[in-house]
């Protein structure tokens, strides 16, 4: 009864969402279509979100709650998504020709993980005095049980975030995916792409809260 | 030998090189019916044969259509018997009136074609068709420039002469053989939406066409050349609360910044209507003093730099007659619904004029999908029908008639520029570098 209720409340707000969605002010000059949906381009970023999931989980494993403190992460986290691509766009060697789904790759990873890896070490409980006393054995274990009720929640919370990363880098790297896929909808005004848009991201909400308590 | 074995190489490896170019925003799929926008009118006048083209000199010449004729204010058109489309079936007139009808019916076609067939009919005839509508001839000839034709019942297929395929999130374009006869072996379109990107890669090489960002000294590589493109692009603003306010703009726009202030890309316009058009720089009539204390907002698109700095420059210069003139940005489809509701004191946005005369038209009509202001004249019915060719002296009674008391006013002209790798032969014309008949299948490489 409680995670149904949980669900209810989750589902108005992707309702209001939805509603926000249909509503949208203003007119667009000249009623652009739509675009096709980039089929081609789901299974890199299905494959990259899940390079990034594993990565950020095995760093944040690695090394515990101190990291979020680390001064070396919040470095690396400074710079904006446009670095990055700006960076990997300037030093590609012009005789390799254009960089494309690699080269943005790269740029996301470098771009999102640290402030996935800061997320998931911020969010993980304190390990002193317990279990670290307990040794080593403890601390992964705990570490495990943690990041294991975190990864879901985790991923349902980040991803609008990551499509808003990939929009940057698309737009600088020549990538059309699904960043751009989104804001095209939202310039061109097609409520039914972003009601479908906003759907697939509560159902995966829903699908991520199976394991909450 | 040698050399002459290498430059045939040469020579045999940039024949078959593609063009590399961008586009800015996603054309969405092509589609000869609902398909609108700059980039999908790219698409299809690479995919697609209108009736008439519009050659590099701005002269109506033969498309699909071999020749035609006027009679009584009709247009019949023969067509060609060597044109088809890319499935093979040949062209022909009912595939035209087809197209014709089909935009005409479609309340979710092309606002732009719907606008330009409004009150078309078309029939077919046993070697080509038939056009009547009340506007003339000469005009509408200019205007199905615009209009490629589609296979009946296929709005997705043209006789153009480029092939397209979705490869990657790319559009690739392939030369088919065509009347036109196209020299490159096809052009290669990325979607680059950072106009710092599209820097990058023109000085990388790997562009062989695009538009460099608005900034001033910025000069093109060694393997590119500049193209400085004359386009009727102008900034309007229109008012909703008299011509005092437009008046007291036409003497500001001269002297809140310096000509060369935009750096070749954009100037102070001077009169009422684009002189690019054939019209005389004319000023607003009579003397409308403005009150001090007056508080004006003006609306404008934000994002936009040049028109950004042109407001503040503007607001300062305003200040100095007691006059608080405000700016506001606001977002591009929220400012065209307020200007189309007419919810505004001032508003600017940037407009792209066909190149012909009868495209201000817009902003006079009561229907006219520029007039923004409601403006009306009890004289306009009367010149209207004198509008008949480019040369008829209506067009000055026109523009006087505009000039007692105007609904919008320029502020700035555009110019377009973009630069072209040097072996590539290109052939700009009015309509920029595709939209024009060859377009595309005249450009060739020069080894």
């Amino acid at each position: 009864m409680k995670r149904l209720s949980f669900l209810l409340q989750g589902w108005m707000v992707w309702g209001l969402a939805l509603v926000a969605a249909w509503l949208l002010p203003g007119l667009p000059r000249g009623a652009a279509q739509p675009p096709e949906f980039p089929w081609n381009v789901l299974p890199a970023t299905v494959a990259l979100l899940m390079g990034l999931v594993l990565a950020a989980l095995v760093a944040a494993w690695l090394l515990g709650p101190r990291a979020a403190r680390a001064r070396s992460l919040a470095l690396w986290e400074a710079p904006p998504d446009l670095l990055w691509g700006g960076l990997t766009l300037a030093l590609w060697p012009a005789a390799w020709g254009p960089p494309g789904k690699a080269a943005w790759a790269l740029a996301f990873l470098a771009s999102a993980l640290p402030s996935e890896i800061r997320w998931l070490c911020q969010a993980l409980p304190g390990e002193y005095p317990f279990p670290a006393l307990w040794g080593e054995r403890a601390q992964r274990r705990m570490r495990n049980l943690a990041l294991r009720t975190l990864a879901p929640r985790w991923i349902a919370v980040r991803l609008p975030l990551w499509l808003t990363a990939t929009l940057v880098l698309e737009r600088i790297l020549a990538v059309r995916g699904l960043g751009s896929d989104w804001m095209t909808r939202v310039a061109v005004q097609d409520r039914v792409g972003l009601a479908l848009w906003i759907l697939t991201f509560g159902l995966l909400w829903t699908l991520a809260q199976r394991r909450q308590p | 030998m040698r050399i002459l074995i290498a430059v045939i190489l040469a020579c045999l490896g940039l024949s078959a090189q593609v063009v590399q170019e961008s586009f800015g925003r996603d054309p969405g799929p092509l589609d000869f019916i609902r398909g609108e926008g700059h980039e999908q009118a790219i698409l299809q006048s690479l995919t697609g044969d209108s009736l008439v083209g519009v050659d590099t000199q701005g002269r109506v010449v033969p498309r699909l259509a071999e020749r035609w004729e006027i009679d009584k204010g009709r247009l019949r058109f023969f067509l060609r018997k060597d044109a088809r489309f890319g499935n093979g079936r040949p062209v022909g007139p009912d595939d035209a009136v087809w197209t014709i009808q089909a935009i005409q019916a479609d309340a979710s076609a092309s606002p732009t074609k719907r606008d330009i067939l409004a009150g078309v009919k078309a029939r077919s005839l046993a070697a080509g068709l038939e056009l009547e509508s009340d506007r003339p001839p000469a005009r509408l000839l200019l205007e199905l420039a615009r209009v490629p034709i589609a296979q009946k019942g296929e709005a997705g297929q043209g006789s153009g002469p480029f092939t397209l395929a979705r490869k990657d999130g790319e559009w690739l374009l392939t030369a088919r053989p065509h009347f036109l006869h196209p020299q490159i072996p096809g052009i290669r379109f990325r979607l680059i939406g950072d106009e710092q990107a599209i820097l990058q890669n023109l000085q990388k090489g790997w562009l062989s066409i695009g538009v460099p960002p608005p900034r001033r000294g910025l000069k093109p590589p060694a393997s590119h050349t500049e193209f400085r493109l004359a386009t009727q692009a102008q900034l309007l603003v229109w008012s909703r609360i008299g011509t005092a306010a437009l008046k007291g703009l036409e003497r500001w726009r001269g002297e809140a910044l310096p000509q060369d202030f935009f750096g070749g890309r954009a100037s102070l316009s001077r009169g009422l209507w684009p002189e690019g058009l054939g019209f005389s720089v004319q000023t607003i009539q009579g003397t409308c003093p403005i009150p001090a204390g007056q508080r004006w907002e003006i609306l404008y698109a934000a994002g936009d730099e040049p028109v950004e700095k042109l407001m503040l420059a503007l607001r300062e210069r305003a200040k100095k007659e007691g006059v608080d003139l405000e700016p506001r940005p606001v977002e591009s489809s929220i400012l065209f619904e307020r200007l189309t509701k007419g919810d505004f004191q001032l508003a600017c946005a940037i407009n792209l004029f066909d190149p012909h005369p009868w495209s201000v038209l817009d902003l006079l009509i009561p229907q006219g999908s520029l007039n923004f202001s409601g403006w009306a004249h009890g004289r306009l019915a009367s010149i209207l029908p004198k509008l008949q060719d480019l040369r008829t002296p209506a067009w000055e009674e026109l523009q006087a008639l505009w000039a007692e008391r105007p609904g919008c006013l320029p502020l700035l002209d555009f110019q377009g520029c973009v630069w072209v790798d040097r072996r590539l032969k290109v052939a700009p014309g009015p309509l920029g570098l595709y939209l024009t008949t060859p377009g595309a299948a005249g450009w060739s490489w020069q080894p």
